[in-house]
């Protein structure tokens, strides 16, 4: 069962997770549902409040001066969470305002909007996508009458067009109806070939293009001002790194990133900031074993079945959400390394 | 025989039309019975199943953790004796239900071990999956699983999308020593780099579904003998590939040709590849 607690609090893995993981591509649990509106009922008088559940303030913290940062759950998509589930940021600067990654529901982004809105009355000019995936972008939506340049690599577009159905019903699935509601994807307006600056006043954001990695549309955005760097899905640290691209680009690409000279970096998944090269390593520890594990499996003859059930499993301890996502990882690596 | 190619015929053409329906035929969900019975009476007519008597097994993982790639053994056990004619792999709420029909020849070997054949599928729903396998008597003998996966079959499968038409067809054919060289079987990989379009997948430049194109029949012969024939659909997923045993001779070389569904023929033989560990 699921108390109250275990709905709420950040990065927690309950048992009422593996419940949802179990209904994850089934409907979502209608006995969830109904806990959570009984809940919202029962609670509402005691904490005089009645939306109680529904109008909490999102979190933003400022790690540099002018950089707010949103840390979210480290969960799959729920109706609980509302698809707050990734890193979100804010730069400000002397005349605008540029938002990295919008989180998972159109909900949680208009979340998103008014605390940015708290903070900040300066236009917001940009929102940058780091990556394609549901959790980073649905919340795009909520951003529209802000006629922002919608900002991502320039393979974004067609990665987002050829998944468009499969992500909004996936997202609709987990998160339920109500959380999903006024969901949809918005594209890209501005692509970044290879590199491209956008100027706040006062600081700017260079954003890179990378090669296929976490996805085949990563960008990595840096702030002049501050030396900070955004990472998105090519950094997870708590959360199990998930792969959607290539496991020896990204391996390649953590070479280059450990030696960064960055005076801190902002993660997809996990705390606000962090400091390189620490940050990276348990990431680049987690891959260097996942590969090594199904080389030797295709090395010794043995078929992708069993490599699901023993490769990488040391790596268990370290990370949040491993059940969830380790046997997909070992999957894509294992299709992906046969190859060579 | 012939019944069952005219069965697959019938298939090729709800492959098509499925195709065309695209996500439509993915939402639409049925009485999990009755679309296995429609299924056997289009792939079997009124020809008698024998259920769970011991003659095969699946290995499949209880939840498909991406089910785009889901991997599936089937495998028959050692106390069926003479050649098998026949395996079929249905998964029942795909688009493209039958994944695999297969036509054993003299080279897939006798008895003397576990056979088993294992392939990679995409999976639309949760469904049940169903292995069917026509012993040398003509029976037919079944097996059916329950695997939890869903969005296999509209889940566009090329991670990077630059590269998934590079090296179309190359195909990749590795040849196991057995640990025991005396075994009655042998193992063989067969891996073939193709899209497996499944014509669900929008193409981002036309906004419009890419047209399915994907791998329909794989033959396998060693020197003159056929191993066997598979006619496929896009149940089976990117990359095809395929991991069976097949009759340990002396010279075990394989020559595999597949053919998609625009026509274009792919070869390769089999490399001898160290001994399974
Ligand atoms: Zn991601
Ligand atoms: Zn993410």
């Amino acid at each position: 069962m699921c108390s109250p607690d275990q709905l709420r609090s950040p990065g927690t893995t309950s048992e009422c997770e593996t419940n949802a993981v179990a209904h994850v591509l089934g409907r979502c649990s209608c006995r969830r549902t109904l806990l959570k509106s009984a809940l919202a009922f029962t609670l509402a008088p005691l904490i005089g409040r009645a939306p109680a559940l529904a109008s909490t303030t999102l979190a933003l913290s400022e790690i540099a001066p002018g950089i707010f940062v949103h840390q979210g759950r480290y969960e799959l998509q729920s109706p609980e969470n509302r698809g707050d589930m990734s890193n979100a940021s804010v730069i400000i600067g002397n005349d605008a305002v540029a938002v990295i990654d919008t989180l998972g529901s159109a909900q949680i982004g208009r979340e998103l909007r008014a605390a940015i809105k708290a903070i900040t009355d300066k236009p917001i000019r940009y929102v940058i996508n780091t990556h394609m995936h549901p959790d980073h972008l649905f919340g795009n939506v909520a951003f529209k009458d802000d006629n922002p340049a919608f900002v991502g690599h320039h393979k974004l577009r067609r990665g987002l067009e050829a998944r468009s159905q499969s992500y909004m019903a996936s997202s609709k699935d987990m998160l339920g109806d109500d959380a999903f509601a006024g969901s949809e994807i918005i594209y890209p307006t501005m692509s970044v070939d290879d590199t491209l600056t956008l100027d706040l006043g006062g600081r700017s954001l260079v954003c890179e293009a990378q090669k296929t990695a976490h996805t085949d549309n990563d960008l990595i955005i840096t702030d002049s001002k501050t030396d900070t760097a955004f990472f998105g899905d090519l950094l997870f640290s708590g959360h199990i790194p998930t792969l959607d691209g290539s496991l020896r680009g990204w391996l390649a690409l953590i070479d280059q990133l450990e030696g960064r000279k960055v005076a801190r970096v902002v993660p997809g998944h996990g705390p606000h900031a962090m400091q390189l090269p620490g940050a990276i390593l348990p990431e680049k520890q987690y891959w260097s074993v996942v590969a090594a594990d199904v080389r030797k499996f295709i090395k010794d003859g043995k078929d992708l079945m069993e490599a699901t059930k023993t490769a990488g499993q040391s790596e268990r301890p370290n990370w949040a959400l491993f059940d969830q996502y380790h046997v997909r990882n070992v999957t894509a690596a294992f299709a992906e390394l046969e190859w060579e | 025989m012939k019944t069952q190619w005219h069965a697959l015929t019938k298939f090729a053409a709800a492959v098509v039309m499925a195709a065309s329906f695209g996500a439509h035929m993915c939402s639409t969900a049925r009485a999990d019975d009755d679309i296995w019975l429609q299924l056997q009476k289009d792939v079997f007519g009124t020809r008698l199943i024998q259920e769970d008597d011991g003659t095969v097994a699946i290995d499949a993982p209880v939840r498909a953790e991406d089910a785009a790639v889901v991997p599936i053994t089937i495998r028959v056990s050692p106390t069926v004796k003479g050649p098998l004619k026949a395996m079929w792999l249905i998964i029942d709420k795909n688009p493209a239900p039958v994944a695999l029909a297969i036509t054993f020849g003299p080279a897939a070997g006798q008895d003397g071990g576990w056979r088993q054949f294992a392939t990679r599928v995409r999976m639309d729903s949760y469904s049940n999956v169903h292995a069917v396998v026509e012993t040398a008597d003509g029976a037919l003998h079944m097996k059916k699983v329950f695997v939890k996966a869903s969005g296999g079959c509209s889940a566009p499968a090329p991670k990077d999308s630059d590269r998934a038409d590079d090296d179309l067809g190359k195909t990749l054919v590795k040849n196991f020593e057995p640990a025991d060289h005396n075994a009655a079987f042998r193992e063989a990989q067969i891996m073939i780099k193709h899209p497996n379009n499944n014509g669900m997948q929008m193409d981002p430049l036309t906004r419009n579904y890419v047209p399915a194109r994907f791998i329909r029949e794989v033959k396998v012969m060693r020197g003159a003998d056929l191993v066997f024939t598979a006619m496929t659909s896009f149940s089976i997923s990117t990359n095809p590939n395929f991991r069976f045993t097949y009759d340990n001779a002396k010279d075990s070389t394989l020559d595999v040709t597949s053919v998609d569904t625009d026509e274009t023929t792919f070869v390769g033989r089999s490399k001898q590849v160290a001994a399974i560990q």
